[in-house]
């Protein structure tokens, strides 16, 4: 079923994770319980994530003095066990440490390990993508049948439904058609003037997009792709993604 | 995971950005409802700042950008129970409406978008542009911009609501210093 048109869906959005976060479930008993547990959930990891919250795990571990260890929880170690696995199977291209000291940290024993002291984490690459996963579970558990998650532009779709796509254009405003998604999520980047990062071998401002059944790793790999300029790199067939440059 | 590409998706030198979108998420009547469900009555409130109290909040880095501000008091059995204020705040190419609700402790309590308008790039900055939506309600505007397309892209900011918010905390309490809100 396509769902252009929204009959029949309760939708809501807040501003969580430096965005606007749009959840949408078909219209059912649960009322607006779903959508309620899944804005708790953002805001929850949201709490865990953010550098600007010094009672965050991102910024105790960032404060913290190499040799020390801190217990996150368990939401940002999943997180964080696959950040330090795409790092290893990406060659060291995907980097939390956004180059502060890529290898100063660890995750074992479910603790959070500080090796080198100018090791900075930002799990901006990743954390909203993790967020949306999360966000659909919430969703699930407390009965919603369809739906999605839109963190503006990291995205999941679930249940019997089809989404429509549009991918928005960063320079002029607007919005084109671009695909229909079920049961699985979208994300992308911009890289261009102004931005963190830039795709590499173009001075070209451009999108990378990625569809992949989980947002944590749709949301990941546009880094891998943006970093190595290859849609066809092989992890992306490893998490069953697939990758667009546009 | 089935995602199947619309026909024109890859021809991106001929795929000029083509619609605007625009979503209608709540009424400030059911934001009102959700973020104070316990309420049984809300009223409308006037209120006016004066330069003394636009002076402070200048002087507390919040720009107040009005001195008139219309508040809603979420009521129950003559009690209040909190605040509701309304706010529209433009970006490069979108409107946002959107509620903020405020606890008796003066802190936020809910922040709600009601409405998200996305233009082309330009007629954000046009009022004729922004008229087309005033009057709009969740009931009423669903079908604006005829779909739900969920819209990938460089990450929306949503800074302007964020500093919206933190001026809205800001007035509300400066009109409670100043005995407009009770």
């Amino acid at each position: 079923m396509n769902v252009a048109g929204g009959v029949g869906f309760d939708r809501r959005a807040r501003p969580l994770l430096g965005t606007i976060v749009d959840i949408g479930v078909r219209s059912g008993a649960s009322g607006t319980a779903p959508i309620d547990a899944a804005f708790a959930e953002i805001e929850a990891l949201q709490r865990c994530l953010s550098r600007f919250d010094p009672a965050s795990d991102v910024a105790r571990f960032n404060a913290l003095p190499a040799g020390a260890s801190l217990a996150p929880g368990a939401a940002t170690l999943e997180l964080l066990e696959a950040a330090q696995a795409l790092f290893a199977t990406s060659a060291g291209l995907f980097d939390l440490s956004a180059g502060t000291a890529p290898e100063g940290w660890a995750c074992r024993d479910g603790r959070l390990h500080k090796l080198d002291p100018r090791t900075r984490l930002d799990l901006g690459g990743i954390g909203k993508g993790h967020a949306v996963d999360r966000a659909v579970q919430r969703l699930i558990e407390h009965g919603a049948t369809a739906g999605w998650v839109n963190a503006g532009g990291d995205l999941r779709v679930f249940g019997d439904i089809e989404l429509p796509i549009a991918l928005r254009d960063e320079a002029g405003g607007g919005s084109r058609p671009f695909a229909a998604l079920a049961d699985g999520a979208f994300a992308t980047s911009h890289y261009g003037a102004g931005t963190r990062s830039r795709l590499a071998g173009s001075t070209r401002p451009a999108h990378v997009s990625v569809a992949a059944p989980l947002c944590l790793w749709a949301d990941a790999l546009t880094k891998v792709v943006a970093l190595s300029g290859d849609t066809s790199h092989p992890l992306l067939a490893r998490h069953r993604a697939l990758a667009w440059l546009h | 995971m089935r995602i199947s590409l619309v026909a024109s998706a890859l021809a991106v030198s001929a795929a000029a950005p083509t619609s605007a979108f625009a979503v209608d998420y709540l009424s400030i009547e059911q934001a009102a409802k959700l973020m104070f469900p316990e309420a049984d009555s809300f009223e409308a409130h006037d209120v006016t700042l004066d330069a003394a109290q636009l002076q402070q909040l200048d002087a507390q880095g919040v720009k107040a950008r009005s001195a008139h501000w219309s508040v809603r008091t979420a009521k129950r059995g003559g009690n209040t129970l909190g605040f509701i204020v309304f706010d529209e705040v433009i970006g490069k190419v979108e409107l946002i409406s959107y509620a903020v609700g405020i606890g008796l402790d003066g802190t936020v309590k809910q922040i709600e978008i009601l409405a998200y308008r996305e233009s082309h790039g330009f007629e954000v900055r046009l009022p004729a542009w922004r008229k087309q939506f005033v009057g709009k309600g969740a009931s009423s505007a669903i079908k604006v911009g005829e779909d739900i397309a969920n819209i990938s892209g460089a990450t929306l900011s949503c800074t302007h609501v964020t500093d919206g918010v933190r001026r809205i905390v800001a007035v509300v309490a400066a009109a409670r210093r100043g005995g407009a809100l009770v």
